[in-house]
Formats: C-alpha cells, sequence, structure tokens
C-alpha cells in the first residue's frame, strides 16, 4: 500500500468516527457539537498517556479513549445541554454552549500537556504515534486495524440500532419525539445515551487521526472543520451519510493532496484544507441535503436509461 | 375520569386557551368539535404535556398531571394519536407496534401486536413494510393500534378523520365506537367530521376561540341548529332528518 | 412631576443612562490601574478594549440587529491585516525602487525594505498622515470586498450551516497566508511600514490614542445606523424576515449591506492593529482571537446592544488583564505542577460562554425594545 493511501485510511476512518458523532449528536439534539474538537484532542492524549506511561501498544488504549470521551459526553449533557434543550434554545445558543465548553476543555488539555512535560519529562505537544506502531501485513499496523475497527464500530452501532428496543426507541426519537414521547419513551435517556455515543466517537476519531497526522494540543481544534465538512457532506440527517461524508473527506484529501503535489509539486501541501472545504462549499450550495439527500436511484435512471422498477 | 380546571395554555408567549374547563367522564366517547383554530389540537398537546400550561390543572384520577413530562404522562396510561406525524415512518409497521408498546413487556407487546393485526387486519400485510410506505388511512389504522398497544385508559385521538376517504373515516369512528365498548377505555376525540363523531359520542364540548361554547350531551349539541350551523357547518336541514336516527346510531350511549 | 427641579431630574437622567454609568465604571478601574501599575499599563488596556471594541462592535450589527450566524469575524480581520501588510508597503516600495514584486513578503527582502519606508516616512508628516489613511482605506475596501463575497452563501444557508461555513473559511484564509509566502510572507510574517514613527518617542501614546479615538468613532457611527430607519429595517428582517419580505423589503440587499458594512469595519480593526504591533504573521489571525473573543464579548455584554457589547469588552479585558497580572500570585499553586496559568485564559473564555448562556441569557445590558418614535411625538400624536 502507497504511503498516502495508507495515511489516507487512517485519516478517513478517524473523520468518519468523528463526523459520524457530530450528525448523531445534531439528529438526536440539533446541537452542532463543537466541543467534538477537544474531546478528539483528550482521545488522542488518553492513548498517548497509556503508551508512553504504561506501554503497550496504542490500540489497546483505544476503549479507554472511547470511556472518557463519553465521559465529557456526559457532563457536557448535564451540565449545558439538558438545561437548554429544556428551555427550548435556538441552535445558535446550543451550537455556543458547546463552543464554551471546547474551550475550558481546550484549556484542560494544555494544562495537562504542561503537567506530562514537568512531571514526566515527555514532549506531548509534538507527537508522532506512529513511532509507537507496528508492521502488518507489509504495512502500518494502524492502516488495517484502524479502519477495520471503525467497521466493526459502526456495525455494531447500526446493529444496536436496527435490533435492539432502546436503538429502535433511539432512532424513533431522532424522527418523531413529539410521538416517542407519548409512547412513553424518555427522551432524556435517548439524548444521554447519543451524548455517551457521539463524545465517544469523538475521542475515538481524534486517537486514531493522531496515528495519520501529528498529535498536538490542538489536534482537533484544527481538525474540526474538517469532521464539519464530513458531517454537512452527509447531509446531517443521517447518521450513515455524516459516517461516509468523513470517509470521503478524509480520503478526498489525501488521494487530492497526492494527485496535485504529483502534478503541481509539494507546495501544495500547504493549501490541503481547501479540498475538503470545497466539497462542503459544493455540497451546500449545489446539494444542500448532502450525499444522502442526492436522489442516487433517479441519477442512475436517467444515466442508464429507464428501467422497470426504477423510480425516477 | 379527568378534570380539567381553568386551563390557561399555549406555545411559548402565544396564548391559545383561555380558562376552559371540562369534565371527560369515564368509559365513555368525549366528542370535542369547533372551528379551525379554536384551539382543539393544543387543548391534547396541554394534556400530553406538549404545551406550555400557564395556569389551572389537570386531574387524571385524583392526581394532577400539571407539570408532567409526555413519558411520564403516557406512563401513567393516557395515550396519543396524534393528527399529524402519527406513525413512525423510518420504522417497520412491526418496529412502529413495539414502540407504541415501548412501556409493557416485551413478550407482553409481542401478543399485544399479534391482537392488533387481527383487529386491523389491514396492517398484517405490511408488518415488515416502512410505515411512510403506508397509505393514508393504512397509516390512520396504524396510528390507532400503536394507541391501543399499551392498554391505555384514556385514548386521545386527534382528527381521526383527516386525509380519509368519506368512508373509510366513518369506519374508523365505528372502529372506535366499537374498541369504545370491547375494551372499556375513555375516549376524548377531537373531530372535524362533526356530525358523525356527535353521532357516536356521549358528552360534547364545543370549543370556539380557546373557551368552550357548549359543553353537554354530544346528542343534544345536534340539537342546536344555531350552534351547529355557526360553528359546525352542519345544515339545520339535514340535522332535522338524521337526528331522528340518533338514538340508533348512538348504541353505546348511557 | 415639579418643574422646579427640572434641572436636577435632568442631570439624575443623564447620569443614570448607560453610557454615563459604563463610562464611571471604565475610568474607575483606568484610575486603580494607573495608581497600581503606571501609564503603559492603562494604554496596553486601552488598546487591547478599543481594538476588540471595534470588532465586536461590528460583529454585533451583524449577529444582534441583522440576525447572522457570523463564525468568520476572523476572516474581516484577515482582510484588513492583510491587506495592510501586503498592499502599502508594496506601493512605497515601488515609488522608492525597492522590490516590491512577489518577493516583498520573502523575509529577508521585507526586512531591509520596510526600514526604509519608515525611515522615508520619519521625516514627513504629509507623507506619514496619507500613507495612514491609505492603509485604512485600503483596509476598509478589502473588507468590504470580502463581507459582499461572504454575503454571498449567507443569503442561501441557513443559521449554524452558515456559521460552520465562515468559520472554515476564517481558517482557510490564514492557512493561505501561512503558506503563500509573497502574500504576507508566509510563516515568518512581513513588517508594516510605521506611519507613527513621525511622533517619535510618543508613538505608543498617539497609536493608542487614535485606535481609541476611531472606536469611539465606530460607536457613535453604528449607534446612529441601528437608531436610523436602515437600523430598524435590520431588526425587522432578523426578528421576521418573511413578514419584512411581504411588507416590501428587499432583504438580499439589506443582508448584505449590514455584511458589507460590518466587514468593513472590522477589517479596519484589523488593520489598524497591525499598525500598531508593526508586523503581520498569519498564524496570529486564528479564530480564538478573533472570533470567539468577540463573540465572548458580545454574549457577555448583550447581544443586539451596542453600549452593552462595549462593557462586555472593558469587563473582560480587565478580566484578562487581571489574569496576566496575577496570574502567578493567585495561581502559583499550578506552577508546582509544572503548568502555566496563561491557559486560564481560555478556561476564562469558555466559562463565560458557558456562564453567560446558562445563567445570562440576555447579557449584561440587554437589548433594549425600542419604540419607533421617541415618547414625545407618540404623546403629540395621542394627545392630538
Amino acid at each position: 500500500m502507497a504511503p498516502w493511501m495508507a495515511s489516507g485510511l487512517i485519516y478517513a476512518s478517524a473523520l468518519a468516527l468523528a463526523a459520524g458523532g457530530i450528525t448523531l449528536l445534531y439528529i438526536t439534539t440539533k446541537t452542532f457539537n463543537f466541543a467534538h474538537a477537544s474531546m478528539a484532542t483528550w482521545g488522542f492524549y488518553v492513548v498517548y498517556s497509556g503508551v508512553v506511561l504504561i506501554g503497550g501498544t496504542p490500540y489497546q488504549y483505544f476503549p479507554f479513549a472511547f470511556l472518557f470521551g463519553s465521559l465529557l459526553g456526559v457532563i457536557c449533557y448535564y451540565g449545558l445541554n439538558r438545561p437548554l434543550l429544556g428551555r427550548r434554545a435556538s441552535d445558535i445558543t446550543l451550537m455556543m454552549s458547546t463552543l464554551g465548553y471546547d474551550l475550558i476543555l481546550l484549556s484542560a488539555i494544555q494544562m495537562y500537556a504542561d503537567y506530562l512535560t514537568f512531571g514526566f519529562k515527555l514532549f506531548p505537544r509534538r507527537v508522532s504515534m506512529g513511532l509507537f506502531d507496528f508492521e502488518l501485513f507489509g504495512t502500518r499496523a494502524a492502516a488495517v486495524i484502524l479502519p477495520l475497527m471503525a467497521v466493526v464500530f459502526l456495525s455494531g452501532l447500526h446493529m444496536f440500532l436496527v435490533k435492539t428496543k432502546f436503538g429502535v426507541a433511539m432512532r424513533a426519537t431522532i424522527e418523531n419525539p413529539v410521538l416517542a414521547g407519548a409512547s412513553g419513551i424518555n427522551s432524556d435517556r435517548i439524548y444521554l445515551v447519543s451524548w455517551v455515543i457521539g463524545g465517544g466517537m469523538a475521542a475515538l476519531g481524534g486517537a486514531a487521526m493522531a496515528m495519520a497526522i501529528t498529535g498536538t494540543p490542538v489536534l482537533g481544534m484544527n481538525a474540526v472543520p474538517f469532521m464539519f465538512a464530513g458531517a454537512i457532506l452527509g447531509g446531517l440527517h443521517s447518521l450513515y451519510g455524516g459516517i461516509l461524508g468523513g470517509f470521503v473527506v478524509g480520503m478526498a484529501e489525501y488521494a487530492g493532496v497526492f494527485a496535485l503535489s504529483q502534478r503541481f509539486g509539494p507546495w501544495v501541501l500547504g493549501y490541503r484544507m481547501g479540498i475538503p472545504l470545497l466539497l462542503m462549499a459544493a455540497t451546500l450550495l449545489i446539494f444542500p441535503r448532502g450525499l444522502a439527500g442526492i436522489p442516487w436511484i433517479a441519477l442512475a435512471g436517467k444515466l442508464f436509461g429507464k428501467k422497470k422498477g426504477v423510480k425516477v | 375520569m379527568l378534570t380539567i380546571k381553568g386551563l390557561n395554555s399555549g406555545y411559548g408567549k402565544l396564548q391559545v386557551l383561555y380558562d376552559l374547563s371540562m369534565e371527560v367522564p369515564s368509559k365513555g366517547i368525549t366528542v370535542v368539535v369547533g372551528p379551525n383554530g379554536a384551539g382543539k389540537t393544543t387543548l391534547l398537546c396541554s394534556i400530553m404535556g406538549i404545551a406550555n400550561i400557564f395556569s389551572g390543572d389537570l386531574i387524571f384520577q385524583g392526581a394532577s398531571l400539571k407539570g408532567l413530562l409526555t413519558h411520564l404522562l403516557a406512563k401513567k396510561g393516557i395515550s396519543y394519536v396524534p393528527q399529524m406525524g402519527n406513525v413512525f415512518a423510518d420504522l417497520t409497521v412491526m418496529d412502529n407496534l413495539h414502540m407504541a408498546g415501548y412501556l409493557i413487556p416485551k413478550d407482553e407487546a409481542k401478543i399485544k401486536a399479534e391482537q392488533m393485526a387481527v383487529m386491523f387486519p389491514v396492517l398484517k400485510k405490511f408488518v415488515h413494510r416502512k410505515a411512510g410506505t403506508l397509505s393514508g388511512g393504512e397509516r390512520r389504522m396504524l396510528a390507532v393500534a400503536m394507541g391501543l398497544m399499551k392498554n391505555p385508559k384514556l385514548m386521545l385521538l386527534d382528527e381521526l378523520s383527516t386525509d380519509l376517504a368519506p368512508i373509510i373515516a366513518e369506519k374508523v369512528l365505528q372502529e372506535v365506537a366499537r374498541l369504545k365498548n370491547e375494551l372499556g377505555i375513555t375516549v376524548l376525540l377531537v373531530e372535524q367530521m362533526a356530525k358523525r363523531a356527535l353521532e357516536i359520542g356521549d358528552t360534547a364540548y364545543l370549543l370556539v376561540s380557546g373557551g368552550v361554547k357548549y359543553a353537554g350531551k354530544a346528542s343534544d349539541l345536534l340539537q342546536e341548529p344555531d350552534l351547529c350551523s355557526l360553528y359546525l357547518g352542519i345544515k339545520p336541514s339535514l340535522l332535522k332528518s338524521k337526528s331522528l336516527e340518533l338514538p340508533s346510531s348512538a348504541e353505546g350511549s348511557g | 412631576m415639579t418643574t422646579g427641579n427640572g434641572l436636577a431630574v435632568k442631570l439624575k437622567n443623564f447620569l443614570l443612562t448607560r453610557e454615563v454609568m459604563v463610562g464611571l465604571a471604565v475610568l474607575t478601574f483606568m484610575i486603580y490601574f494607573y495608581i497600581g501599575r503606571g501609564l503603559p499599563m492603562v494604554l496596553t488596556i486601552l488598546i487591547d478594549f478599543a481594538v476588540f471594541a471595534i470588532i465586536t462592535m461590528s460583529l454585533n450589527l451583524e449577529v444582534g440587529y441583522t440576525g447572522i450566524s457570523q463564525f468568520g469575524r476572523v476572516i474581516a480581520v484577515i482582510a484588513g491585516a492583510f491587506a495592510v501588510g501586503a498592499i502599502p508597503g508594496r506601493f512605497m516600495a515601488g515609488f522608492m525602487g525597492l522590490p516590491a514584486g512577489l518577493s516583498y513578503g520573502d523575509d529577508a527582502v521585507n526586512f531591509q525594505v520596510v526600514p526604509q519606508i519608515t525611515a522615508l516616512l520619519e521625516n514627513s508628516w504629509l507623507l506619514s498622515i496619507v500613507f495612514f489613511i491609505f492603509c485604512i482605506l485600503i483596509a476598509a475596501l478589502s473588507g468590504a470586498g470580502v463581507g459582499w463575497l461572504v454575503s454571498r452563501p449567507a443569503i442561501r444557508l441557513k443559521e449554524a450551516y452558515l456559521g460552520i461555513s465562515l468559520l472554515a473559511f476564517g481558517d482557510f484564509f490564514m492557512w493561505v497566508g501561512h503558506n503563500w509566502m509573497p502574500l504576507v510572507g508566509g510563516s515568518t510574517g512581513v513588517f508594516v511600514p510605521d506611519p507613527f514613527r513621525v511622533f517619535g518617542a510618543a508613538r505608543f501614546e498617539v497609536v493608542v490614542i487614535t485606535i481609541f479615538v476611531f472606536s469611539i468613532l465606530v460607536y457613535v457611527y453604528l449607534n446612529k445606523l441601528t437608531r436610523s430607519p436602515f437600523g430598524r429595517m435590520l431588526k425587522m428582517v432578523r426578528d421576521n424576515d418573511v413578514s419584512a419580505a411581504a411588507a416590501g423589503k428587499d432583504i438580499v440587499k439589506i443582508r448584505t449591506q449590514s455584511l458589507v458594512i460590518g466587514a468593513a469595519i472590522a477589517a479596519m480593526a484589523g488593520g489598524l492593529y497591525v499598525i500598531y504591533t508593526g508586523t503581520v504573521t498569519a498564524m496570529g489571525f486564528g479564530r480564538l482571537t478573533w472570533t470567539f473573543w468577540p463573540w465572548a464579548f458580545m454574549m457577555l455584554g448583550g447581544i443586539g446592544s451596542t453600549i452593552g457589547v462595549l462593557l462586555g469588552v472593558f469587563v473582560l479585558t480587565i478580566l484578562r488583564t487581571l489574569i496576566t497580572i496575577y496570574r502567578f500570585r493567585i495561581f502559583g499553586f499550578l506552577m508546582a505542577f509544572g503548568i502555566d496559568p496563561v491557559w486560564l485564559e481560555f478556561t476564562l473564555m469558555g466559562a463565560v460562554i458557558v456562564g453567560v448562556i446558562l445563567f445570562l441569557p440576555y447579557g449584561l445590558v440587554p437589548e433594549k425594545v425600542e419604540p419607533i418614535l421617541r415618547s414625545s411625538s407618540i404623546k403629540r400624536l395621542l394627545g392630538s
């Protein structure tokens, strides 16, 4: 596997997880979660701390990253989101509140990094997690394990949403909160669980992302526009759309930069963030409902002639 | 069963209901009729904790409902079939029924869902189809079935006859009357098809501009030509000929 | 009401106006800092206050008055700062026969060219003034241009979608500045020729006073603008764009105007700021400082109230300064763990945003519902 492809796969899996989390939180609580940025960074620092302080491979600490992200999500839900939802705050207020929370988390990350530097003589402000990786099937283990982990996690999430009573109740609440409430479903618990899963996904995404790019205290803060780009590309009304959107954004960035730098030279690397942004802008202007909102079947029908049974 | 005392409610700052009082007697059909914008749906939303209650009280089986969240009201045995968005379009018919029976144990829900399929044979064909693909009439049937899933004590039905062909609407209303007799539940029915609803109802309330204009026996409201023609669009000439048949069609009253 | 002590009532009413109250509070703190820390401290606070007051007032025009979710305030600031960093110096270099093309941004060249320009400016009052005015104009123009560009998607997109797009593009412009050396020197930045060097030793004081006066002018202008029929129209569009459209208002035009004016003002602040610091470094224009801080100021002060916004900027500037001054004295225990208390600034910013949203949703000075007519004319109309 070419190096850019390996990194691209890791990065795209990370974005898929993070954008999925953003989408999940948006469709349940109508909150654009800015705190995804620092939740992701915390995920990275949990894995980093585990590896340098305890030892072993990064992957064994991913579950802890998930749990820590969930914890941050639960705090956000009880401290901020729940009171505001009760007050029927506007989307902007909900978004701003998570921004405030993000800044608090960011300062905590910075202090933690200071502490790691001082207390353990580490260099936590520029970390190449790739150094802790090993080789698997002739390529970096992360390029195999992380996409696999993303697929397993997301399939698990899918099974949860389709097969379990609570998962179905979650989908019911997403679609029609009023009727779900009237059916006796406690929306409070649904929102709490979506913060648990969403926060965990953010942290997993951050931990995975650090395997592809340099881990810094502002890892998540710099990446959050791409997470949102993925979620927006996915259309923000289906979890699967968000996951796909994140993956497409990540892959497009790596493939695009690779192709362009081959053609124009390495200076293109500096402008790599233009690719996801253009994707997002194009989506918003041309398909405001995102990838999931494009009438794929109708398009196929137009392209390949009207076939029987294809709704146009 | 349900007593409403001096209810003032609405949405946000907008007040819709003004000092409304009513009594929903046990094991009967209470019909709420009135022109558009009278606050009929808001009344149901206030009971269900969806609208904001500014003052007044709601007493259900001796306990106040005020301030309870919607899912807790569902727990108390009130089920609500809204006019719009009354099924989960993305879920299958079976999942819809199971969600409606969220509060009862799983095995019981299974049995209950089968009962519903017997009661509404239309649904049997579609158990694994998404509810969004059903026709208007089928959806309405599913919604009523969902309302019955958790053995409610009180059922709030909002505009059952909307988007149904008149014949089917009549059938659904007949079904409600039958269900009430069979299962012994209390029904609070808000209805546009005022005449038909009043025929199957026991008690009636006429709501106009957020207040009660008439309260009494349902059959008596149909004898008030002024109110009927002014607010319900029922022509007096029609009333006279039909009202003679009333006792026979309102079989459940008494 | 008795007519005898009319003057006293008038005086009392005047003293109780929000402007005077805020002014007194500001003055008290300034005296405190002057006594405790001397003039440089006061001037430092003043300049922070003035620059952010201009930016936050422009943000308030767009968010509070027009209802646009402007999460890309940094875009306009960047437009102003980059324009002042890239254009006026090149003009001067061109006239003086120095390298003015793409290589102007190269730090090895820039480091030699700019001092020569400054040396020229230092000797000519006229040239300095013309140069300064040119800087401000070019900043305002590029700000207005960026504002117009931003207004294109702003008309189509819904609240949060727009906010996120603007935020992302703010980051993008910063990265462009960081990577494209000819613009503002890439990662090393460029120097800005200093039109205030002509004042010699009093340079710092004069810069501060100029920017402060500028912020007052912006306040007066925005106050006038928002109380004009245009301002009422903005609020009408904000509160209910459908009914405003039904009343025959051209919503697209109104939103565009508001965005262009707001961006031009913010860009001027960006331009003034880089003239004050004397350098432009792209990485210095991140969203934390130039978008989120102004949001925090605005939310604390009260969205939609210009005087509230000023108060918000002032209170937080003071708090930031206090943290900087006393960080070791109060938060010294953090040092025992190797933690730099400087990060508390982020904690403060986050806590202010969260706290305001939860406990003070309308800010320190809530938006006043202003009747369309003055009370005297309402009385007159009712009387007749």
